[in-house]
């Protein structure tokens, strides 16, 4: 029995998991015990028993069914979507809950194990050649149908998760560098063009070196640099001649500080929050920024400032440290896996483990601009926790299943 | 395209690396920020706690087409209250400070605290001058409760302008769902009038301080010198068409009566006068709304909170027959010698229909000037339902003019289709349309409708669409933004307005014209009189018209409920208003009998309004 286990069970990812859950736990009853949001902490453990259940389920399925159910789980979810757009609730400005009884369902959370399993399905095909362009395409459309459906919420932050699973996706499918580098460049330049002249051209140069260090062929390499070229100046034309307040909208999204209304309020705070909790914070229950609530909802996107603020320096690295076992153990689970689709999910679910995780610190840290994304296990919130407990057990299985073909 | 191997271990390291690299910088960062800063955020955590406050912008100004001020904004205080440092064994004495019942403080609290604790909330809006000076007596007793200082709307002049101006309200739990982010609980918003329509540019733009207060609740200062805050952004102003002298006269023509005036510059759509009547006092709404006065407005049988220029649906009456005029000599179906001669009613099959006089034989354009109601009876069979309905429409009718403010109605204008829906194929006979001919029956128009129908007259089919906001004055960038409004033209010959217009003028400055009484000393104008019967009292009284008659400055429309004769009700408003806004004054020596009581005729040469009471004859 006990070999069976370390055969076949995945402790490094199980515990990871639950150790993170556990901290989220920990946290989302800090913050919330003395405030209107004060059962959050019973729904949050609800949740997780369910999302239990869920990862059991997922583990205990042979992962040949679900590689042959994930076109229709992934279209079935995709229906949601559309459904959801049609009758949804409107919670922060954007349409993506359901309401059902007492508690909200967010789609696109699940829709985002969907893409990625459909997605791992076909590059798994052995009809399918990550050498042709129109089957990367095809893989690319994929992603991008979900995407257009989220945009139309809109929740600009929930789509770029999807495009930032894919690209790692496709580059570990076996899709040339210099696919990477052309699919990747236009939107970095395109930002870069709308911060500003001076880091469109630095950022220019870095392509251009780049594109010269991958010794693709002349031609194709002059190609993307042109496009990149002509992207950059075309963006910053327009952007000239928007009318002010969508100039500032932009300006707002890129930087958020300049909008205290929002989100650059929460930026300060966080910050204030994290960085007065120093190397051993200032104990449980007792971060002065969490207990008095400066941080609007900090529970769901600002939920790592609480460890931050109140277990101080070493609270904050270990949480970074479970997450680094975690992605590191995906990564070499992808590495080692037998099976392409096994490969591709495993991969495919570390990247979204890790996007995830540095956008939201990076958020709470002032790094990064405030997309509203989830941190992995710790923000409170059902849908999103039960979908990272599935891919835990999709994990799971597959490292269960790691030495068939 | 090369490609490497499938999950090669080559990428495995550089993504390996790349999630290195990624914790590095987080590590860094959270190094930087905990241990070199550390004691510098500690020092804000613990005596600066940073509070947002939110500084509201002035609403913008509105003014008239004179450029004087109409709208104006006075201080207003109101009670706020931060849930977090509410002691709640004060609220008792807050609840009789305030006469607030101690429930709907209390609720007032929670939905706070449900927003955010330790943000202040409104409790009460324009407190009055006693309960500032005991609040600020007590202030030092009530933690957690402050005064605000913001502003109401105060009305300079003594027009009303109550439904094309509108008011604002604080703002609805439905409207914060729809209208979005921007607004939060406890702000006012434009409710109707152009107070709705121009919301977004009258509110401007809310700025946010940031306060440090230590742990006690105390303000240290600004947070970061205020280097972060946000000044508040001003509303912009707004330049009506109004004429804000015409507006006063027409109101205080049409107190005491229900009805509307609309007048309308025809040479671009500016709206020079709209009145709905009764009105009510926009005073009454700056600040708090009693719950009294709101009923008492809800409940009076006059409705003084419908808007009777753009809302209502009357048949138009005699008024309309110049669109039977149109729609017969454009189609050739008479042209000016046709005549017919009138013996004071219109047999019909069984029914007889009535005219008010005998007439003898009439051509089109005496029928317009003794309003020959004979004449376009028979006409009307002669032109048919469609032919009629299609010119009817390229007035404007049976649809929204469109006008900037939110609450219109686009009427009725029946056509073959409509009464084959409502009756059923063949179920309707051609004496349904006999009454159509003299604007009556199943026809339903707006007096708003009516102006711009009026302007049409007057400047021969060319049409601007009809608006309230001339311009709008960007305080931000200094500049003057116009407003961009429809303008489109419809086919008439120029013959048939000769006589159609002609007609009209007659009707005014004619013997044996119906609508003499709007004449003005010195210009020619011209019009048309409408007497619209219904079955609840007395006949509604219409007149359009517009002058002068070469070059018309003015179209207007003036329609009241419920009193008998358009010549004698309704003209003798619509020449008073005409006078008043072409000479700036009223210049005739005698008034003529308004048969209602007015006030406002004359201004003082110092610019205030001089009341003066005139009485009427006929209703003593």
């Amino acid at each position: 029995m006990n070999s069976f286990f370390k055969e076949y069970f995945d402790h490094t990812v199980f515990w990871t998991a639950l150790a993170l859950i556990a901290v989220g736990l920990i946290s989302i009853y800090s913050a919330t015990f003395d405030t209107q949001a004060g059962r959050s902490f019973e729904h949050q453990l609800l949740w997780a028993a369910i999302g239990f259940v869920l990862m059991i389920l997922t583990l205990a399925t042979p992962l040949r069914i679900i590689q042959r159910s994930s076109y229709v789980a992934y279209f079935l979810s995709l229906s949601l979507l559309i459904v959801v757009l049609a009758i949804g609730r409107k919670v922060y400005g954007s349409t993506s809950w359901f309401g059902i009884g007492g508690f909200g369902i967010q789609p696109s959370e699940f829709v985002k194990v969907t893409t990625l399993l459909a997605l791992a399905s076909y590059l798994s095909r052995s009809d399918v050649s990550i050498g042709k362009a129109t089957d990367v395409l095809k893989a690319f459309s994929i992603v991008l149908l979900p995407v257009a459906l989220i945009m139309l919420q809109p929740d600009l932050g929930t789509s770029i998760t999807f495009i930032a699973m894919a690209l790692p996706v496709l580059y570990w499918a076996g899709v040339s560098q210099f696919l990477v580098v052309a699919l990747l460049t236009p939107p970095l330049i395109a930002i870069a063009a709308l911060v500003g002249t001076t880091t469109f051209i630095v950022v220019l140069a870095i392509v251009g070196i780049t594109l010269y260090f991958l010794r693709e062929d002349t031609f194709s390499a002059s190609v993307i640099f042109g496009v990149n070229v002509v992207i950059g100046i075309f963006v910053q034309v327009m952007y000239e001649k928007l009318p002010l307040y969508q100039q500032k909208r932009i300006s707002t999204f890129l930087n958020p500080n300049n909008d205290p209304l929002g989100a650059g309020y929460n930026v300060i705070q966080a910050k204030v929050a994290i960085g007065s909790g120093g190397l051993l914070g200032k104990g449980y229950l007792h971060g002065t920024q969490t207990q008095l609530n400066f941080i609007p909802k900090q529970w769901t996107d600002f939920i790592f400032c609480v460890p931050g603020e109140e277990f101080g320096f070493v609270g904050a690295i270990v949480i970074l440290v479970l997450f680094a076992i975690l992605l590191l153990h995906g990564l070499k689970l992808a590495h080692i896996v037998k099976n392409k689709f096994g490969s591709v999910v495993a991969l495919g679910i570390t990247a979204l483990f890790a996007f995830h995780m540095f956008v939201n610190i990076g958020m709470s840290l002032g790094l990064m601009p405030v997309i509203g994304i989830p941190l992995p296990f710790l923000s409170y919130g059902g849908s999103s926790l039960c979908s990272y407990m599935i891919m835990v057990g999709i994990l799971m299985n597959v490292y269960a299943n790691r030495k068939e073909y | 395209m090369i490609t490497e191997e499938f999950g090669s271990s080559r990428r495995k390291t550089i993504l390996t690396i790349v999630l290195w690299l990624g914790f590095a910088v987080l590590v860094g960062r959270l190094y930087q920020l905990q241990y070199i800063y550390s004691a510098e955020y500690g020092k804000k955590s613990e005596e600066n706690s940073i509070r947002k406050v939110v500084e509201e912008p002035i609403r913008g100004y509105v003014y008239d087409r004179k450029g004087e001020l109409i709208v104006d904004n006075r201080p207003s205080y109101s009670v706020m209250l931060t849930p977090i440092d509410f002691d709640k064994k004060n609220l008792s004495f807050l609840s009789w400070i305030l006469k607030m019942p101690e429930d709907a403080i209390r609720e007032k609290i929670k939905r706070a605290r449900q927003y955010n604790p330790f943000a202040p909330a409104r409790i009460k809006r324009d407190i009055d001058f006693p309960t500032l000076s005991v609040l600020e007596e007590y202030k030092d007793k009530l933690p957690g409760v402050k005064i605000q200082t913001e502003s109401k709307r105060y009305y300079t002049t003594p027009a009303h302008a109550s439904h094309l101006l509108g008011y604002v309200k604080e703002i609805s739990d439905y409207q914060l769902e729809k209208l979005g982010d921007y607004y939060q609980q406890g702000d006012v918003v434009g409710s109707i009038g152009i107070e709705a329509k121009y919301e977004k540019y009258l509110r401007g733009e809310k700025g946010f301080e940031f306060i440090s207060q230590n742990a006690k609740g105390q303000i240290i200062g600004n947070f970061n010198n205020g280097k972060d805050d946000i000044p508040p952004k001003d509303g912009l102003d707004l330049h009506l068409a109004i004429d804000a002298d015409v507006q006063a006269l027409a109101e205080s023509l049409m107190t005491n009566r229900r009805g509307a005036v609309v007048a309308i510059d025809p040479n671009n759509g500016g709206v020079i006068a709209m009145v709905s009547s009764p009105d009510y006092n926009l005073t009454d709404f700056s600040g708090v709304t009693s719950p009294e006065t709101w009923k008492a407005l809800n409940d009076d049988q006059n409705k003084p909170l419908f808007n009777r220029a753009t809302l209502t649906r009357y048949p138009p009456g005699s008024t309309f027959k110049m669109i039977l005029a149109i729609a017969a000599l454009e189609n050739h179906v008479i042209d000016e010698n046709f005549r017919i001669v009138c013996h004071g009613s219109f047999k019909f099959g069984n029914r007889i229909f009535k005219d008010e006089h005998v007439h003898g034989s009439v051509n089109v354009v005496e029928a317009i000037q003794k309003s020959c109601n004979v004449f376009f009876y028979q006409l009307m069979l002669k032109v048919g339902l469609d032919p009629w309905a299609d010119v009817g429409k390229e007035f404007g009718f049976g649809q929204l003019a469109d006008i900037d403010i939110l609450e219109e109605n686009p009427g009725l204008l029946p056509t073959t289709d409509y009464f084959n829906r409502v009756y059923g194929k063949g179920k309707w006979t051609q004496g349904y349309l006999v009454s159509l001919g003299i604007g009556q029956g199943e026809l339903g128009v707006t007096p708003l409708q009516m102006a711009d129908y009026t302007a049409m007259l007057a400047n021969k089919g060319h049409h601007y669409q009809p608006h309230i906001v001339d311009y709008i004055y960007n305080k931000w960038t200094h500049k003057s933004d116009t407003v961009a409004y429809k303008e489109d033209s419809i086919h008439v010959s120029e013959h048939t307005w000769d006589l159609v217009r002609e007609g009209m003028r007659r009707a005014v400055m004619s013997p044996g014209g119906t609508g003499w009484e709007a004449r003005i000393p010195g210009i020619e104008v011209a019009g048309k009189t409408g007497t619209a019967q219904n079955p609840h009292g007395k006949s509604h009284a219409w007149f359009i018209g517009f002058a002068p008659y070469d070059h018309p400055k003015i179209a207007i429309c003036v329609l009241v409920e419920n009193v008998g004769y358009g010549g004698s009700f309704a003209a003798p408003i619509a020449g008073l208003c005409m006078e008043k806004y072409l000479y700036g004054e009223i210049i005739r020596n005698q008034l003529p009998a308004l048969r209602t009581t007015t006030a406002l005729l004359h201004r003082e040469s110092n610019g205030t309004p001089h009341v003066a009471a005139v009485q009427g004859s006929a209703h003593q």
